[in-house]
């Protein structure tokens, strides 16, 4: 049997005539770990929430296993096996950790008791169970990240997208996270696609990335061929004095 | 809830009275929290369900006899119905909630503020339709000869159920969804939750309790008038709410305590007191002011309510109202 694969084609957008995203295609496989890079309002958000259903593309279309997704709205989306985490957190600051997780319990149609046990799995997993009773908005960053991340694992989406999910963390915090996240792809044989401007991080865990810029794709390969494109360091070095450290390590 | 013994034995009537009422509109206001509580949606069009349970009770329990005259047009089955209270009471509940599901339907699909505006005109036209519709509600004058069975017990054991039916919705996978999606609807959406069902769930609820509010209410005045669920109560229950604080059931319970306790209060000035030799009163219409100020007052002090949204018993540990903003997505 093939593994699920989750395709973007040619897909375009634009926001009161200026274009955000165009003929943009990418496919994430599940187990595997993709990365999407570029400097900032290159469209990588934007790019997820088309995904995600959040954002209804001018042109393309995206599939899962061959189906079309276009026109689902978000909440169906995850329901068909694809979750998101945010850039900001965006937890349910008022619910206790294990509330939120169990929120997406709730979301694919289960009751209290049996998304209460799905969420312990999660938390356990991740290896947060200690915070279950924590309030969500009262949690340090890092493990607001990880609460985000748990969200979305729960019910074992086939793929899940991460929108900055390393943004402000220490390198070896960073490198936590790195591991969590190939974990997510191995253990769970789940398809990731990771934004991240820990380019570093990045070239460790991907096995494919695709750099957008100015909301095109200027390359795309594994971490060798990123590492050696001029017009990925030309586009670091051109657009963002901010993260000319990381384009540093390319 | 033992305070009641004691005022049914001994106080005098008109406090018997004052706390019935003040059952009554719990029901009525548990009703409203039910929806806005937890979908952060204020509705100011609940006074509409409220009016079509009183009218409902009526239909079904003033005697035939009554009927042939005040209410003309209605159909055999209901012009020769005469239900006991509970039964009545209960499907004046159920027709409220009937209602809501297409008005539910159709309104929640709009964004916060766009369908708190609808949820006025969704007053506007049941105070309409009611006062116009002379065939069934005999219009703007009142239906008499509705029995007179909500005394300080039935209240009371309405009010008991509704914070029961409210708090089991709350901690139900439905309560849970709707508040997650109250605080954060993006990434609720991104968690799954429909929040437009969630919605309407909740609409639906809370209309049949606001429907059960109105017959209780109707079988406690005996008679019933468009005009009696209308504007002024709407304020009323709105005020309650969100004095005592709209996003607890607690907070809820204690703003209808609280303003039936300064209401009376008022009322007692406005007819006048003696001190001594003198007297003296303050003139009509100091009650609403005095609950205008209070609001104004405690919105200043405590913007999430006096409870805010914290609760008495089942608390698992008292949350920070405290709010970080994020970027955006
Ligand atoms: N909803 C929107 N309306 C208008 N413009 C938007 C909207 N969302 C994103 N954009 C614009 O699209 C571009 C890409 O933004 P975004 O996808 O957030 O970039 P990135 O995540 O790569 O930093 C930016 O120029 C941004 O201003
Ligand atoms: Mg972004």
């Amino acid at each position: 049997m093939n593994p699920p694969r989750l395709i973007a084609d040619r897909i375009a957008v634009s926001f009161a005539g200026l274009r955000a995203l165009s003929d943009v295609s990418l496919e994430l496989v599940s187990g595997a770990v993709h990365g999407l890079i570029g400097p900032n309002g290159a469209g990588k958000t934007t790019l997820v929430n088309i995904l995600t259903g959040f954002q209804a593309p001018t042109a393309g279309n995206y599939r899962l296993d061959g189906e079309r997704l276009n026109g689902l709205p978000p909440h169906k989306v995850r329901r068909g096996g694809i979750a998101r985490t945010f850039q900001g957190g965006r937890l349910f600051k008022d619910l206790t950790v294990l509330e939120n997780l169990e929120v997406a319990g709730l979301g694919l149609g289960l009751d209290r008791g049996a998304a209460e046990v799905l969420a312990e799995e999660v938390l356990e997993w991740i290896g947060i169970a200690d915070l279950a009773d924590e309030l969500a908005g009262s949690l340090p960053y890092t493990d607001e990240r990880r609460v985000g991340i748990g969200r979305a694992l729960v019910g074992r989406p086939a793929f899940i997208l991460m929108d900055e999910p390393a943004a402000g963390m220490s390198v070896h915090e960073a490198e936590a996270l790195g591991r969590l996240i190939l974990r997510i792809a191995e253990e769970r044989h789940c398809g990731v696609l990771v934004i991240e401007h820990n380019i570093g991080l990045v070239l460790d865990i991907c096995s494919h990335i695709t750099v957008l810029d100015s909301g095109e794709i200027i390359e795309a390969g594994d971490p060798e061929t990123i590492r050696r494109s001029e017009a990925v360091r030309h586009a670091y070095m051109g657009t963002q004095a901010d993260i000319v450290s990381d384009a540093a390590v390319l | 809830m033992l305070i009641v013994v004691p005022i049914d034995l001994f106080a005098s009537g008109v406090t018997t009275r004052t706390f019935t009422e003040m059952f009554v509109q719990m029901v009525l206001v548990v009703g409203l929290y039910l929806f806005v509580g937890n979908s952060g949606v204020i509705s100011f069009g609940h006074v509409g369900f409220m009016c079509i349970g009183a009218y409902a009770t009526a239909w079904l329990t003033v005697p035939p006899m009554m009927k042939q005259f005040t209410i003309k047009g209605l159909p055999e089955i209901l012009a020769q119905a005469q239900l006991p209270f509970l039964p009545s009471v209960l499907l004046a509940g159920l027709l409220a909630a009937a209602v809501a599901v297409p008005v539910g339907l159709v309104l929640m699909r709009l964004s916060g503020i766009a369908a708190s505006i609808a949820t006025f005109a969704f007053l506007a036209i049941v105070n309409n339709v009611y006062s116009n519709w002379d065939a069934w509600t005999a219009g703007t004058s009142s239906i008499v000869g509705i029995p007179t069975e909500t005394n300080i017990w039935t209240s009371w054991l309405f009010a008991s159920a509704a914070i029961l039916v409210a708090y089991a919705y709350s901690v139900s996978r439905f309560g849970l969804a709707l508040r997650s999606a109250r605080d954060e609807p993006v990434a609720a959406a991104a968690a799954g939750i429909d929040m437009v069902f969630q919605r309407t769930i909740a609409f639906v609820g809370s209309a049949f309790l606001c429907g059960v509010a109105g017959a209780l209410y109707a079988h406690f005045l005996g008679v019933v008038n468009p005009d009696a669920f209308f504007l002024s109560v709407t304020f009323t229950a709105l005020a309650m709410l969100i004095l005592g604080g709209m996003s607890s059931l607690s907070g809820a319970v204690t703003g209808v305590v609280f303003v039936t306790l300064l209401i009376s209060l008022f009322r007692t000035l406005e007819r006048g007191v003696s001190v001594g030799d003198a007297s003296f009163s303050l003139p009509a219409g100091s009650q609403e002011i005095a609950i205008g100020i209070a609001m104004i007052l405690v919105l200043i002090r405590r913007p999430a309510g006096l409870i805010g949204n914290r609760e008495f018993k089942w608390t698992r540990s008292p949350a920070k109202a405290e709010r970080r903003h994020k970027p955006a997505i």
